[in-house]
């Protein structure tokens, strides 16, 4: 049998077992996602796409399965959303100008022996796809950070109304502050785990330290994990602010009727 | 006051450190030079087999050498660069570069590589400041523990490719259990919850590679495709195994530390719950958490592998063999990193309900 699919059954069960209902949807969750991967690597095959527009739209497709598909719609989700949405464009932003300045771009050139069969000139911007690979690498964690602190700063606004708007932001930049160590962790050993072979590949092939810290590969790695970890450390206080925003207004809204 | 002087600091150390490795070429043996005139000289329209279309420019420029034996000459530069920029890439004035000079000239050279070094160096800094702003303390913290890790793994692979009869997997079972002292104890200090969460940690990920070596032995790795693995000098299926290894453990480490918080946290708020609530609330949060988790992972390992999966496709390739040479070692990351993260959740709170009780019954 087919080992992928024998880890996947695992994980349902496994899910399944935990988290009753939601650990199913969490399982549908991973599946829709690997769809929306596929579809944007469909348009991105079309050479007229502008990829970083269409990198906006697949955010806007994994937040919303990763918000409100897993959590409802709701004035914390869609504070989430704006939050992520805007993290995001700044962070689009600030990668596409290092990966230009950097040309971290394409295929290294210790990839390219593997490559000679195929044909490089593919007409598809490079450039383009290296951001949008970046941005969605981050995602998840992205998501994970704004949903937890638009949900904890609702429950304690819930619990206290008198909560003032500087007070709220407080709130939850400490409930950031908290999750920034762990999401990092997460995100970086993950990588760690896959570039294990890169690294030993430098040992064994003996690279200088020079060699190392200009090669396009190590290049593109470093901007990966630095950038995840600014837009990890960006969405903290971008979803308080939006939050602590939202939260009184509505409050404000609801009081006359009372 | 004192906090604007620290920023002033940073701000200082990160110019002059960017600047400094900006002009760093005397360190190099390599010839750098730095690009003051570009021009294109030709410019092709190109079709591949596949019906691409694609530009490829000839792009020629006047450098002059920053170090070496041939400092100040000028030398003429040539390059070859697509629109696309699948592995080239153009050059722009004032850029650095490595060059290599042509067999019996001393006038004419062609690009090695760019000089990247100073980009990192200032890239850093920004990730540096975006967390000590944003997180002080424990931004701080975070990054303090992230350098002890990487020197872990640096120590930790240096040893493996000096001792060949050092077994990698071995190593990487050390690495591990440094990496989740550091990663908890430092940031959470020595008390019953992180003590909790350390057991939860090395339980979960041992059981999680249990069940992947299993799975890999009793499937016989059908559907597993090692080929398009990049940047092995060594069998790929132990490195495959070590990646698997601390690729799953930050996932259960957040799993484990997230969930004892929480549990202890509750247990201090109202020290009258009893176990079986105790456990409830853990069961809540835990399914709060693991969706979320799994797909922080899942966009980690798969986003890497769009780059090949366009270029398989742009060539023509079957959608099926495309998907399974690209994806299959990145998939299977995914969910035995998923398969921790929800094995850790009963696991964690089994190891904190432990403690509790350990704690009522010497009190």
């Amino acid at each position: 049998m087919n080992m992928l699919v024998v880890l996947a059954i695992i994980l349902l069960i496994l899910m399944y077992q935990v988290g009753g209902k939601n650990g199913i949807r969490s399982f549908i969750s991973l599946f829709l996602n690997f769809i929306v991967v596929l579809v944007v690597v469909f348009f991105m095959l079309d050479t007229n796409t502008n990829i970083l527009i269409l990198t906006l739209v697949a955010v806007v497709l994994i937040s919303s399965i990763n918000l409100f598909y897993i959590n409802g719609m709701n004035q914390k989700t869609l504070t989430a959303f704006a939050a992520t949405l805007l993290t995001i464009s700044i962070l689009l932003t600030l990668i596409y100008v290092v990966s230009q300045q950097m040309a971290i771009h394409g295929f290294s050139e210790e990839e390219t022996e593997e490559l000679v069969p195929y044909s490089l000139y593919i007409g598809v911007d490079f450039l383009q796809v290296s951001a949008a690979v970046i941005v969605l690498t981050t995602i998840g964690a992205i998501v994970d950070v704004a949903i937890s602190i638009t949900s904890s700063m609702h429950e304690f606004f819930e619990q206290n109304h008198k909560m003032t708007k500087q007070q709220l932001y407080q709130s939850g930049v400490a409930i950031g502050r908290d999750i920034l160590g762990t999401d990092t962790n997460t995100l970086f050993f993950a990588f760690f785990g896959g570039y294990l072979g890169l690294l030993i590949w430098f040992k064994d092939l003996s690279y200088s330290f020079g060699e190392i810290v200009n090669a396009k590969v190590f290049g593109a790695e470093m901007v990966t994990i630095f950038c995840s970890g600014i837009g990890i450390a960006l969405i903290i206080p971008i979803a308080a602010a939006l939050s602590s925003v939202t939260l009184q207004v509505k409050h404000k809204k609801s009081k006359p009727s009372l | 006051m004192r906090a604007k002087w620290r920023i002033i600091i940073l701000i200082m150390v990160s110019l002059i450190t960017t600047i400094g490795t900006y002009y760093n070429e005397a360190l190099y043996d390599k010839p750098i030079a730095k690009i003051v005139h570009t021009k294109i000289t030709a410019q092709e329209e190109v079709h591949d087999r596949g019906g691409n279309k694609d530009t490829i420019y000839e792009q020629q420029m006047e450098a002059i050498v920053l170090n070496g034996t041939a400092k100040n000459t000028r030398v003429t530069l040539t390059n070859e660069f697509s629109e696309s920029g699948a592995f080239d890439t153009s050059y722009r004035n004032n850029q650095r570069v490595f060059i290599a000079f042509d067999d019996d000239s001393e006038t004419t050279a062609h690009i090695v590589n760019q000089k990247r070094d100073y980009a990192i160096v200032l890239l850093g800094w920004l990730f540096i400041a975006t967390l000590l702003i944003v997180g002080t303390k424990k931004g701080l913290l975070a990054l303090i523990s992230f350098s002890c890790n990487i020197t872990v793994l640096l120590i930790g692979l240096e040893l493996y490719s000096r001792f060949d009869h050092l077994s990698l997997l071995i190593v990487s079972a050390v690495i591990v259990l440094l990496f989740t002292l550091i990663s908890l104890l430092f940031v959470n200090g020595c008390n019953a919850k992180t003590y909790t969460a350390v057991i939860a940690t090395l339980i979960g990920t041992g059981t999680t590679m249990a069940i992947a070596f299993v799975v890999m032995l009793l499937t016989k790795e059908n559907g597993l495709h090692y080929e398009e693995m990049q940047f092995l000098t060594r069998p790929y299926q132990t490195v495959f195994l070590a990646g698997l290894l601390i690729g799953s453990l930050g996932a259960v480490m957040d799993v484990a530390i997230t969930l004892a918080s929480s549990l202890f946290a509750l247990q201090e708020r109202n020290p009258k719950m009893t176990l079986i609530e105790l456990k409830k609330s853990g069961r809540v949060i835990g399914q709060d958490i693991m969706g979320t988790i799994t797909n922080i992972l899942f966009f980690a390992y798969v986003s890497g592998a769009i780059p090949m999966l366009l270029l398989y496709f742009k060539n023509g390739l079957p959608f099926g063999y495309t998907l399974s040479m690209n994806l299959s070692l990145e998939i299977a990351r995914a969910l035995v990193g998923g398969i921790g993260v929800v094995l850790t959740i009963p696991i964690t709170i089994h190891v904190s309900l432990w403690f509790m009780t350990r704690r009522q019954v010497s009190a």
